[in-house]
């Protein structure tokens, strides 16, 4: 698949990503319900992974060249996306930190939770980042309607996931017994969603602030840098919870 | 006599001191009727006020001189508020009540700005830190009332409680200083310009937000010098107290600030340890800041507004430290191990929160100099064209970058086991103390090259410049910084040798640490290879510079013992390794830093600083700084244990840390002298406008001071940046050539 | 060559006399365990390293500042040396080569240091803020003292009631950290009869500097001596209450924080205690008797005596009786 495509080709794309993604996410759902491999999980989280970053993230405009002209508005989309990818690079080690915390404490076991759930919440988000990567995509061909309906359903989505977890799933775990005072496993269940939902927080106030600028036409086909930052930054915490969903649910026995 | 005079005014600091102790002798006496000569009441009522009659008698009635007035006014004014919410809670009045002090300090320290230049972006930041304080714990405060819990705990409020106001208070500072307002206006769809118009010209745009990379690298470098002051303050009280055996002035039978004397000593420790640690990295983001750019031939950083946001970020951090000093303080050195962390009091908690806050300065500061070095290089500026210096910056902010996220996690993680039962460390509930290790040297162990790299690519800068010779080995100095950058990921727990982790992982840890040896020994030997045969001259930078290497040098070599896992049994935790760090860190930090102070000063002001005080400041501090570390490390090696306030007399070390103490305090008038000369020569330094050290790197090319837009017009890349010697060559030529500039 | 050969020669003088002077400087205390001999050998080796890379690279130094300095007068530039691939190879070959030497002799000695004899004596330690307690599970002893034989090697399993804390015995050279949670082990073959002192390495709180104790290195008559003596005292202590609140006091580390003859520790003295009249910091005045004492190893902050941190002593639940006889304990102390 090429970068450069017209906008209708752009969308299939989006849909063929999808498609894979929530395939692989099911794949995953079953090998950990039926037999207990935690190298598939891990196989399948990473090419989960490299697909977010490639074709909703756009990891290769990274390459791309953006002329010699520093004073060019091209250069300094160019600069912001190092900037971005650099802040992402370092929020990256917060998590992988959190992961290698959870080895240690929990090993191969996990807490018991909800599991239908937690694919439930898993697959909201999934679909938020599908309609994210349309937004953004409609913006960049200058839909800026389709822009805004999408960005608004990405919008509802992670607002939905961010209810799933912290007023659903953390309730119905503390229920269980699982509070945060109760041991490692909670300690670690609690703080891994936490700082994950702080980053959905944080994604949703910067779409707020995307979607206000893009009603007051701040943006435009050629330049909607904000519109790209959000956009990546959202699919990035998709990609973070791609690992923890994995981690936190479907890794190892019971404790 | 004229209206103001140096003489007059220690006339007026000798009247201010009598009068002001004398006064605080009374108002002791008066209150709790015994008449006690050393009590903290008088000592500091005398150092306000006194240093308020100096600054007046010498200069009138100046800015810096209603800053002291606002010091010495606020500092009562807060203690008496203090004094009286006490008397409200808990009833009864306690001289030496946290809470006095802490609004003591907070509103004296406000009042200090808004008398030194009415309401900048410090004093109005430092305001609303306060307000956000306050209104943070008020908030939790509130909550508590109505669950039906206590809401006032020792320190006034609970922990919880100052938890979140801390927090809150850096969420104010930032919001009240106006370091975010453009931010804001861009999310409301407003447009800003590139670059404001300085509001300022002149000292208050120091005191003001600026985008300027320059501006901000002297704010930086300023507050590292206070840092450096502070911490420094603090090691000679705790040395003070170490000059022999037995416990001197902090006994157990005082209490400071909640503290017993052991526990203060404790937390003067502790705080002198991240002190130091913070003002280290504000000391190279200032480096980098005001020379990274000029280097590049950049007009200014990539992300002007970030650059500004990182360095006021530092600034509520800083009063969180401070804060944590007088509430409650806290006792587990600066690496803040638990258990022993989770079960301090409040002052642990507040210095997570300033750790946590710097940290997020010197990642942002990183992220912005990675970018502009890789998007704002002048024109054939390639990479090994660059000015080795911009290599060190590079290769210290990829480790600031990634690795500080997990020094942030740990003190977080811990924080929350504290705040909410949560067990991570907690073996009782099933959590491990030996993470927290882990995770901890992470960064600490890479943040030690953080340290050094920047110090070192200083050294490797300046070295052809006073050795006339071009730099040996110039991409084996580059990569070798690259080389220290990535190894160094890979040593961290050779900090726990003794920690009762897995035994098998001390062998290949041991490995990767000694591997760091072999690109240091690459810069130590090019840097010899650099001076043989050149015509080295040696004003006081150069000095710095070769003192630097040597005392680095030093620190190196004591690292391989520390890094063979059974000489380490015997050394880990001992003053050897004290003085390992000392060595290492002056050598690599504190000595590059003088130096490119002396170098770029007259850059940043068109003037010299004296060439006869700096000379001073070496000689004085190099022997002595020789001396404190090999007694360190002698006491070290012979069973002196780390982190102790007191030390068994039958190990017969009075002597030597008597002397150790002596060093400290030549240390410390060495930094004094050094500190008179900086603001001294700003006024009053021989003008120097062009290439002070017949440089030929960019900025010198140039008429000092640097205008605000760094080059007016740019200049292009045309040879090699160290060929000195081969004549006829050039590193830079200018597109349309300037004027003025030798050479 | 003039240049390379003089800073040669003044190399290898430098680094002799360097090392000289250090070895005559006396920096390692006693040798007293079969460890310490193999980390002592290391670390001369160590020294031998350090003498020499110093003067490497010092003595050129300085002999270009001397040499090479700019005279008066002179403006011109140094030769125009860029660098040298051959030499850079070199000096990155050379000490990858001593460094993988050095880690070399570092596990080595380690290995001897971790050699183990399946019939060493294995003793019990606590570690708690701020006292150490012994036991020798085979004969029923508790101490706060350590003593070991000579010429046999120990094994210590190390436990911690709190905080992290660390033995180290100088003169042994080995430290091991003592992490809540766990046990940790530490062995130790003493070689040199003499009395010398663990000290705590770990900043555990405010009396880590305190948190030292006892270590005897006994002949092997003295050690089965003082064992015999230690069993015959924890029969004796057995049949009284006094007695056995003696030996909880040891158990507990009690003796850490409070010491018995009136002088000044973590905590208040033991001394005459019972029955006085005890200051708190509150303005107030209790009587120290049963009921007080009892509250203040059950809850010691519900009272915090004047001048003392009430967080330092954690409450200790022991069991009434137990209790019951700590107090009889405490009655003797006059
Ligand atoms: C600026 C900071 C800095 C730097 C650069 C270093 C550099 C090194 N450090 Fe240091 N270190 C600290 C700061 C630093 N350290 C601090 C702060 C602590 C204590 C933390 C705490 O507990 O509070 C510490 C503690 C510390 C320990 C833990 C000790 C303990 O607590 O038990 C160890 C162990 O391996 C160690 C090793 C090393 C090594 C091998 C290097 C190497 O990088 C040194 C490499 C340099 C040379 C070796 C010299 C030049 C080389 C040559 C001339 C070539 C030839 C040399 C050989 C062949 C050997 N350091
Ligand atoms: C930048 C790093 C740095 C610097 C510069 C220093 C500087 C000094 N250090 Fe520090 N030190 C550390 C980093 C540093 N230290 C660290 C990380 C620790 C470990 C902490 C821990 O274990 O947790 C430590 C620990 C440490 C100890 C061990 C404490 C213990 O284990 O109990 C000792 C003991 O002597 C010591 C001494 C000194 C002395 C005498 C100086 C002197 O050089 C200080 C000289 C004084 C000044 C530079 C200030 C001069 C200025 C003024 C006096 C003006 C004051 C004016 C105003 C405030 C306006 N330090
Ligand atoms: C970590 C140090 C520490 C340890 C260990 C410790 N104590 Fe204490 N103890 C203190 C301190 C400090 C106080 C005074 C503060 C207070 O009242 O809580 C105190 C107070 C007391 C008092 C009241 C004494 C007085 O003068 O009023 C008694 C009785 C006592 N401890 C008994 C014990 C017993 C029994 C043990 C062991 C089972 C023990 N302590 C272990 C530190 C310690
Ligand atoms: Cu126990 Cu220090
Ligand atoms: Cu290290």
């Amino acid at each position: 698949m090429s970068h450069t495509q017209d906008k209708s080709s752009a969308f299939s794309q989006g849909v063929l990503v999808f498609v894979y993604l929530a395939v692989l996410t099911l794949l995953e759902y079953f090998v950990a319900v039926t037999f207990n491999a935690v190298s598939i999980l891990v196989v399948v989280a990473v090419i989960k992974a490299a697909l977010v970053m490639y074709y909703y993230m756009h990891i290769y405009k990274l390459n791309e060249d953006s002329g010699d002209d520093q004073h060019s508005d091209a250069y300094k989309t160019g600069t912001n996306r190092i900037g971005l990818w650099l802040f992402l690079l370092s929020d990256a080690f917060v998590f992988a930190g959190l992961m290698t915390a959870r080895i240690n404490l929990l090993g191969l076991t996990r807490p018991h939770l909800n599991q239908l759930l937690g694919l439930a919440v898993t697959a909201v988000l999934l679909i938020s980042s599908f309609f994210m990567n349309r937004g953004e995509t409609a913006m960049a061909h200058g839909d800026k309607k389709g822009f805004f309906i999408n960005t608004l359903i990405t919008f509802v989505l992670g607002l939905g996931f961010l209810f799933g977890v912290v007023a659903v799933e953390w309730p119905l775990a503390a229920a269980e017994g699982l509070t945060p005072s109760s041991g490692v496993a909670g300690a670690v269940f609690y703080m891994m969603t936490g700082m994950h939902a702080f980053h959905v927080f944080t994604g949703l106030l910067f779409m707020l602030v995307v979607l206000n600028n893009a009603r007051k036409g701040v943006y435009s086909a050629e330049k909607h840098w904000g519109v790209e930052a959000a956009a990546v930054y959202w699919h990035f915490i998709d990609l973070v919870w791609i690992f923890f969903y994995p981690a936190l649910y479907l890794i190892g026995k019971l404790l | 006599m004229k209206n103001s005079s140096p003489a007059r005014g220690w006339l007026f600091f000798a009247v201010g001191l009598v009068a002001a102790y004398a006064a605080g002798v009374g108002l002791v006496y008066a209150v709790s009727g015994s008449l006690t000569y050393v009590h903290l009441v008088p000592i500091l009522l005398a150092t306000v006020v006194s240093a308020t009659t100096l600054s007046w008698g010498a200069s009138g009635f100046s800015p810096l001189t209603k800053g002291f007035l606002g010091l010495t006014l606020g500092g009562l004014a807060g203690y008496g508020l203090g004094l009286v919410i006490d008397l409200l809670v808990q009833g009864s009045l306690d001289w030496v009540t946290p809470v006095a002090s802490l609004f003591s300090l907070l509103i004296g320290f406000t009042a200090f700005f808004l008398g030194v230049a009415g309401l900048n972006a410090v004093s109005k930041g430092l305001i609303w830190q306060i307000i956000g304080t306050l209104l943070g714990a008020i908030f939790i405060s509130v909550i508590r009332v109505a669950m039906g819990l206590a809401w006032s705990g020792p320190f006034l409020f609970t922990e919880p409680a100052w938890v979140l106001g801390g927090f809150m208070g850096v969420l104010f500072f930032l919001a009240g200083s106006g370091s975010v307002s453009d931010w804001f206006k861009w999310a409301r769809g407003i447009d800003t310009p590139e670059h404001h118009e300085e509001s300022h010209t002149g000292w208050e745009k120091y005191l003001s937000i600026s985008l300027d990379h320059k501006v901000i690298g002297i704010q930086y470098t300023i507050t590292a010098l206070f840092l450096i002051s502070v911490g420094g303050l603090f090691a000679l009280i705790f040395r003070t107290e170490l000059a022999a055996s037995q416990l001197q002035f902090l006994t157990n039978d005082i209490k400071l600030f909640g503290q017993s004397g052991p526990q203060l000593y404790n937390t003067f420790m502790s705080l002198h340890g991240m002190i130091m640690i913070i003002s280290i990295l504000l000391g190279i983001a200032g480096m980098m800041n005001y020379a990274v750019p000029l280097l590049l031939g950049a007009q200014d950083m990539a992300f002007p507004r970030l650059n500004a946001f990182s360095f006021w970020i530092s600034v509520p951090a800083s009063v969180l430290m401070l804060m944590s000093l007088i509430l409650g303080g806290f006792d587990t050195g600066w690496t803040g191990y638990p258990p022993l962390s989770a079960r301090a009091p409040v002052g642990m908690q507040m210095f997570f929160l300033g750790v946590f806050t710097a940290g997020w300065s010197s990642i942002l500061g990183a992220l912005n100099t990675i970018v502009t070095v890789l998007r704002m290089r002048a024109k054939g500026m390639t990479a090994f064209r660059m000015p080795i210096f911009v290599w060190a910056a590079v290769a210290t902010s990829i480790i600031a970058l990634t690795a500080t996220q997990l020094i942030g996690l740990a003190f977080q993680l811990v924080m929350f086991q504290r705040l909410l039962g949560m067990g991570f460390f907690d073996p009782a509930k099933g959590g491990n103390p030996v993470l927290f290790q882990h995770l901890f040297w992470f960064y600490s162990h890479p943040a030690v090259y953080v340290f050094i790299l920047p110090g070192l690519g200083i050294i490797s800068e300046l070295l052809p410049v006073f050795a006339r010779k071009p730099l040996f080995g110039y991409r084996w100095i580059a990569m070798s910084s690259m080389a220290i950058a990535l190894v160094g990921f890979l040593v961290w727990a050779h900090h726990m040798f003794t920690s009762g982790m897995n035994e098998y992982l001390r062998v290949p840890f041991m490995y990767s640490t000694l591997l760091v040896a072999i690109p240091t020994g690459v810069k130590f030997f090019s840097w010899v290879a650099t001076l043989w045969k050149g015509k080295i001259w040696a004003p006081t930078p150069m000095l710095f510079v070769l003192g630097g290497v040597v005392v680095f040098l030093l620190g190196g070599l004591t690292g391989p013992p520390n890094a063979t896992v059974s000489t380490d049994l015997h050394l880990h935790d001992t003053y050897f390794i004290v003085g390992h760090f000392h060595d290492t860190i002056f050598g690599g930090f504190v000595f590059p830093f003088f130096a490119a102070l002396y170098y770029w000063f007259p850059k940043a002001t068109g003037r010299r600083m004296s060439e006869t005080l700096g000379k001073i400041h070496f000689w004085l501090m190099t022997p002595s700084f020789f001396i404190l570390t090999f007694g360190m490390m002698r006491i070290g090696l012979l069973g002196m244990r780390r982190r102790i306030v007191d030390y068994d007399p039958a190990l017969n070390f009075d002597a030597t840390h008597l002397v150790l103490t002596i060093s400290g305090y030549l240390i410390a008038i060495s930094v004094l002298v050094f500190i008179y000369n900086f603001f001294n020569s700003i006024k009053n330094g021989e003008k120097a406008e062009g290439n002070v050290w017949n440089s030929r790197s960019p900025e010198w090319q140039v008429p000092s001071p640097m205008p605000t837009h760094n080059y007016d017009q740019p200049f292009e890349v045309v040879g090699e940046p160290y060929d000195y010697g081969l004549p006829g060559s050039k590193y830079v030529e200018f597109i349309t050539p300037v004027k003025s500039g030798q050479k | 060559m003039g240049h390379f050969l003089v800073v040669g020669i003044l190399v290898i003088v430098m680094a002799v006399f360097t090392y000289i002077g250090l070895d005559a400087a006396g920096l390692m205390p006693l040798q007293a365990s079969a460890q310490a001999v193999s980390i002592d050998w290391l670390w001369n080796w160590q020294l031998i390293a350090i003498s020499f890379l110093f003067s490497l690279i010092v003595v050129p130094m300085v002999y270009s500042l001397i040499v090479f300095r700019r005279r008066k007068g002179e403006t011109g530039d140094g030769e125009h040396i860029e660098g040298n691939t051959p030499l850079e190879i070199a000096w990155t070959v050379i000490p990858l080569f001593i460094v993988l030497a050095l880690a070399y002799m570092g596990a080595y000695s380690l290995g001897e240091t971790r050699r183990v004899d399946p019939n060493a004596l294995v003793i019990e330690v606590k570690a708690r803020q701020f006292a150490w307690t012994f036991e020798y599970p085979e004969y029923g002893i508790v101490s706060n003292e350590l003593h070991i034989p000579v010429n046999k090697q120990v094994l210590l399993k190390m436990e911690s009631a709190d905080v992290i804390h660390s033995f180290w015995v100088p003169e042994f050279r080995v430290k091991q950290d003592v992490v809540p949670g766990r046990v940790t082990e530490y062995r130790i073959t003493p070689t040199l009869i003499g009395s010398y002192k663990v000290r705590c390495a770990e900043l555990c709180g405010s009396s880590h500097a305190y948190m030292e104790s006892p270590v005897i290195v006994d002949s092997n008559t003295d050690y089965t001596a003082w064992i015999s003596t230690q069993e015959k005292i924890a029969a004796e202590a057995a049949k009284t209450p006094e007695g056995q609140g003696e030996r909880l006091t040891v158990r507990n580390g009690c003796i850490g924080c409070h010491s018995l003859d009136g002088s000044r520790m973590t905590g208040p003295t033991w001394f005459n205690l019972y029955g006085s009249q005890v200051k708190l910091e509150d303005g107030r005045t209790v009587t120290a008797d049963d009921a007080f004492i009892a509250e203040s190893i059950l809850d010691p902050k519900a009272t915090e005596v004047e001048g003392f941190a009430p967080t330092v002593m954690p409450p200790y639940p022991l069991t009434d009786a137990e209790i019951a006889n700590i107090i009889a304990y405490l009655k003797t102390l006059k």
